[in-house]
């Protein structure tokens, strides 16, 4: 039995949570980017499975990372053309389209991954990067620089997307489209454009968000995102729309789940006690979901179809 | 005028046909530049479709538009706001959770990769200096009264340049004060030589502002005239095709005991702020009591209140002397109050259910409706026919699925429901807004009638002429609060324009 | 409005019909070779992918090591316990000659379908209830035994004394199995401590990964793990260097130098009397464990690490169990 409260402890859970938290973390930016503009994507698992089977499957063939993460980003780039086709062109209820996109990406991934290669094979990824000179910080330079490089391009994505959402004109459309877009359609803007764009964005970096777990954890299995995604959604509405919002969600989730693990780890908590603090993250993010919503409102035209003259 | 100038805008033969509908039928138009030309025209009489056609949004069966003399060739929104095209609809076309300035900015052709709004901004100033549109930039549209928010609507128009601006109602949601602010603004842009249409049902403005007036009904053009060669009671009849009587006759009133007492009522609003902070009025037997106000001074949340919908925080409802504050909507109704709500299809029916289960709604439970908890369709059959032909309501049969009925009918049919249980108050809100003239003319009727048979009516309305035409005493609304009650004979547009902009009321807020 | 309803039903409908392809193409996962009627039969439903190297795969490669079967149908990944009910029961009207359910959670379905088809031999398992029903076998391993033996071998060998161990939820074969490496590590006298971590999940493969980090955080240099979500365990280890024992299935592929060893199910070793009875016309009623003894639990150790007296003192503690010598349960 160990003492949590020694300072390798709280290292290590900083350092573990930020691993925790980075394929939330970019599930949810892509989710807030859809959700801005007034796009519920519910598939986000199931596009996140695709992206980690794609990255896998092209790093057991070509043991090339950085190909496997191109190829998880483009098979978001796909899934996000057949969910704009589905929702924005076809008008689709976004709900059930969603959650047919989850069974689909469920599905499929499996099927492959059944197919092509069978056995979960361990790949090689891309090993952590320490920062020149920050890594060599004490105890800092372990908790943030000493990372994969992925992990770095996904925090370094936060305030890519809040200032492509606070100021771009392209995310002053996402905004006015999401909240009215009847608004922005009478002055031009054209809805249809803007939410496809927004679709693409959101499923490629669910498909990037795949991709880094499968090569983070060198492996891919059945349902291998056990939920994630739907996860990241619920970090969208944690983080009130706000890509700074989604990353203090997920890395709330992030260290929470660490925290538990080293707790275990140290046999802090044992037996029921142990099944309790399981669920300390998914608690925390319930109640802090109930607290956001009675505060802010969701983007008003969310899950709602625009279709000019109604 | 300058007749002899091309016109900014022709509208040569338009039809447009919907199924088993013929929105415009052979329908002409001109406006000519600098010309303030009103269309008038109750709901449905083709004006929005004949606006949607301008602006792109449909594409007509026959007919032309001509933009000085050429083929518009509008076929989008963004087409239209290239041609100088410009239109205010009725629910503002703005992005609340944005600034002032975003929401001008949106859309605009010179927009770079990059937001800059502060450009903008200095635009919106000198806009508003020449216009007399005094509008803050960098204020959120959420933060905005009705009044201002149509101001940001006209300097998004001023903004881009139109040559011609359509306004949809626009004075529907103002003060007298505002209307008049805005008239002045519209009189500067004709000055500029800009082309306005101006659509209203209120024959006052139409004949206080335009040059030239076209009056639609049944997607035809009835008339077209001009402010000087005619008069409301003409111009009324040519929308309604008959006669109209616009004000109602209001016998003597013969006024008894309180009915509706509200003392002190205090009510929080849906954005956690206190919306009613203190009200106090009394209805009694046989006389109508209105209350006048601009939007959003807790009308809304009064009325709610005192149907039950909404918990007071403070203060008393009495209805025949019974305490009824903060009851279950059941237990009010109980006591007598029968009531017409402003959002008549979220509050007053279900729009799914057909016109007979709309019409049981409240006594759906009760005898004759209803035995041992069985429905006695035949009862309920034989009670609505008769409500629906006493009240007038036009319905192809008593299984129509309501929300396919028009507004007028749809409030016919709610205080037919409302009425039929014979009760002691009646609160009506906002009781002709969206309903044409035909169906108002008798809607004020039928509230007239109640009041002369001893019913105590409270009218809540933002339409002072209804205001005027209905009550026995005028009550004005400010800031959640009920700042002077006179009698309608002291009532003057004027007066109840000061108090209801809370100019000339002393200490407000304090209690 | 009614276009708008005329265009969600069309993508509702284009939806439906990718997923029926989906699950056409899912359905006929499997390998059935042959549909002869005169031959026996056998039907496994399973919670995970067939070949996961853990608890599917285990039974999966014991059936194909039966003799006298003429053909398997399999279907795996059946998480969702009414998704396997309805597969059973499927398999059940069918007339297979035995249906296995592999895994706990199907206990309860099973027990009703069972009755339902008294002329239908069902195994189940990891259970030793039959419910005292003539037509339901349950299988059992104990897991604690190689459990045990990978214990003492890893006590052995640790140089930092601290030894991890990942478990899903603290029940069944996945208890049995930490319990036994635990009380293994104990019984060495080198004074090692494991420290064990049940991540409360069957799937998470994250989380089975971060638990690892923990571990190594904490100072751990041997690692061991059970169920189907250890694959992200082991690429932990191999890349800090932990070495890694494992079980349920054969986990060598996982790490070719870093397994040491594996405690292996051959279900075969009961199952194949289980056939053999229902084609003399006993459909069960009994229950089965493997074990060392017996040879359903087999360690298989990778020779390319090198445990060097640690395998001698695995091996000596394998001749001991089998013989009834120790105790290696909770």
């Amino acid at each position: 039995m160990g003492d949590f409260f020694t300072v390798a402890s709280l290292v290590f859970v900083v350092g573990s949570g930020i691993r925790l938290a980075t394929p939330f973390l970019l599930a949810g930016l892509g989710e807030a980017i859809g959700q801005r503009s007034g796009v519920l994507n519910l598939g986000v698992d199931g596009v996140m499975l695709l992206g980690a089977f794609g990255a896998y499957w092209t790093i057991y063939e070509t043991q090339s990372p950085v190909l496997g993460v191109f190829v998880g980003l483009g098979v978001g780039l796909v899934m996000g053309v057949v969910y704009a086709v589905i929702t924005v062109g076809l008008k689709a209820e976004q709900g059930i389209s969603g959650i047919g996109i989850f069974l689909f990406g469920l599905g499929i991934s499996d099927l492959l991954f059944q197919k092509q290669v069978g056995t979960p094979f361990p790949i090689r990824g891309f090993g952590d990067w320490h920062v020149p000179l920050l890594s060599d910080i004490p105890k800092v330079g372990e908790m943030f620089f000493q990372h994969s490089v992925l992990v770095y391009v996904a925090f370094a994505l936060v305030p890519a997307v809040a200032f492509l959402l606070n100021r771009t004109t392209f995310g002053l459309n996402v905004r006015a489209v999401g909240e009215n877009p009847a608004a922005a359609d009478s002055l031009g803007v054209s809805v249809a454009r803007v939410r496809t764009t927004t679709i693409l964005m959101a499923n490629t970096l669910a498909g990037l968000a795949g991709a880094v777990l499968s090569i983070e954890l060198g492996i891919f299995q059945q349902n291998l995102t056990n939920g994630q995604g739907f996860i990241a959604i619920a970090l969208v509405y944690f983080g009130a729309w706000r890509p700074v919002g989604v990353m203090g969600g997920a890395l709330l989730f992030g260290l929470v789940s660490a925290t538990v693990l080293q707790w275990k780890t140290l046999g802090l908590v044992s037996g029921a006690a142990s099944s309790l603090t399981a669920m300390a993250p998914a608690v925390l993010t319930i109640l802090a979901l109930v607290v956001i919503s009675r505060t802010v409102g969701q983007p008003a035209a969310l899950t709602r179809p625009f279709e000019r003259g109604h | 005028m300058a007749d002899h100038t091309v016109p900014l805008l022709e509208l040569r033969g338009i039809t447009k046909r919907f199924p088993g509908v013929l929105a415009n039928d052979d329908v002409h138009l001109d406006v000519l530049p600098g010309e303030i030309h009103a269309l008038l025209g109750e709901n449905g009489a083709g004006k929005s479709t004949l606006m949607k056609v301008l602006y792109g949004l449909y594409r007509p069966d026959a007919g032309e538009v001509l933009l000085s003399g050429e083929p518009s060739g509008i076929a989008t929104p963004a087409d239209a706001i290239d041609a100088g095209v410009a239109m205010i609809h009725q629910h503002f076309m703005l992005v609340p959770t944005l600034t002032v300035a975003e929401n001008v900015a949106l859309g605009l052709a010179d927009n770079g990769m990059l937001l800059d709004t502060t450009a903008v901004a200095g635009r919106i100033r000198e806009l508003s200096a020449r216009y007399g549109l005094h509008v803050d930039p960098s204020a959120y549209v959420w933060q905005l009264a009705v009044g201002e928010r149509q101001r940001v609507e006209i300097v998004k128009a001023l903004y881009r340049d139109c040559r011609l601006l359509v306004l949809d109602e626009p004075t529907a949601v103002l003060t007298p004060l505002e209307v008049d602010e805005l008239f002045v603004t519209l009189r500067t842009m004709a000055a500029d030589g800009v082309g306005l249409i101006f659509i209203s049902h209120k024959l006052d403005e139409v004949l206080a502002l335009s040059d030239r007036i076209t009056v639609m009904r049944d997607g035809r053009v009835t008339g077209e005239t001009t402010p000087g060669q005619t008069s409301k009671g003409e111009l009324a009849d040519m929308m309604v095709g008959r006669a109209v009587q616009l004000a109602p006759d209001r016998p003597a009133a013969d006024v008894g005991e309180v009915r509706l007492a509200v003392d002190g009522l205090r009510v929080m609003g849906d954005r956690g702020l206190e919306s009613v902070t203190g009200c106090t009025i009394e209805v009694r037997a046989g006389e109508v009591v209105g209350i006048a106000g601009v939007s959003g001074n807790g009308q809304r949340e009064l009325a709610e209140a005192v149907a039950g919908l909404r918990q007071p925080t403070g203060g008393t409802v009495a209805i025949d002397g019974t305490d009824v504050t903060g009851q279950h909507p059941s237990r009010v109704r109980a006591a007598g109050l029968a009531y017409v709500p402003e959002e008549r299809m979220r509050d007053g029916v279900v729009g799914e259910f057909t016109v007979a289960e709309n019409l049981i709604l409240v006594d759906h439970d009760r005898d004759p409706y209803c035995r041992r908890g069985l429905l006695r369709l035949g009862a309920i059959a034989d009670a609505c026919r008769d409500l629906v032909a006493r009240f007038t309501v036009k319905t192809p049969s008593l299984e129509t699925t309501t929300s396919n009925l028009s507004g007028g009918n749809i409030q016919k049919l709610i205080l037919a429901r409302e009425l039929s249980g014979e009760p002691r108050v009646l609160v009506a809100a906002q009781p002709t807004r969206g309903v044409d003239i035909g169906a108002a003319e008798y809607i004020h009727r039928r509230l007239i009638d109640e009041r002369s048979s001893g019913t105590a009516v409270l009218v809540i309305s933002e339409d002072l002429d209804e205001v005027l035409a209905l009550s026995d005493r005028v009550a004005v609304m400010f800031a959640g609060r009920i700042v002077e009650v006179m009698d309608v004979a002291d009532a003057t547009v004027e007066r109840l324009g000061l108090l209801m902009a809370g100019t000339g009321v002393e200490e407000v807020g304090a209690a | 409005m009614h276009k708008r309803n005329h265009r969600k039903w069309l993508g509702l409908a284009a939806l439906l019909a990718v997923l029926a392809l989906v699950a056409g193409a899912c359905g006929s996962d499997g390998d059935d070779s042959a549909g002869g009627d005169d031959g026996f039969r056998i039907a496994i439903v399973a919670p995970s992918a067939s070949n996961d190297l853990a608890f599917t795969q285990s039974i999966v490669d014991g059936v194909g090591a039966l003799t006298g079967v003429s053909a398997v149908d399999v279907t795996d990944g059946t998480f969702i316990v009414d998704d396997a009910a309805a597969a059973i029961r499927g398999y059940a009207e069918e007339g297979y000659d035995l249906v296995i359910a592999h895994g706990s959670q199907y206990g309860g379905s099973l027990q009703e379908i069972a009755a339902d088809f008294p002329d239908v031999a069902f195994a189940w398992g990891t259970s030793s209830d039959t419910f005292g029903l003539p037509n339901v076998s349950a299988y059992t391993a104990a897991s604690d035994q190689g459990g045990y033996v990978m214990g003492v071998m890893a006590a052995a060998m640790t140089n930092s004394g601290v030894i991890g161990v990942i478990g899903p939820i603290a029940v069944g074969d996945a208890k049995l199995y930490v319990d036994g490496f635990v009380n293994g590590v104990q019984a060495n006298s080198g004074g090692a401590t494991a420290n064990v971590n049940y991540i409360e999940s069957f799937s998470d493969v994250a989380l089975a990964a971060e638990a690892a980090q923990g571990h190594i955080a904490n100072g751990a240099d041997i690692l061991t793990g059970t169920a189907q979500m250890v694959v992200g365990a082991t690429g932990v280890a191999a890349e800090h260097g932990a070495k890694w024992f494992g079980t349920q299935s054969n986990q060598t592929a996982l790490g070719a130098d870093i397994v040491v060893a594996s405690q292996v199910y051959k279900w075969e070793v009961v199952l194949q009397g289980v056939v053999d009875g229902i084609k003399d016309g006993d459909l069960g009623g009994e229950a089965h464990t493997i074990d060392l003894a017996n040879g359903g639990l087999v360690i298989e150790f990778n020779d390319a690490v090198d445990a060097g007296h640690a395998r001698t003192l695995g091996e000596n503690t394998i001749k001991s169990i089998a013989a009834g010598l120790k105790q290696t349960g909770a």
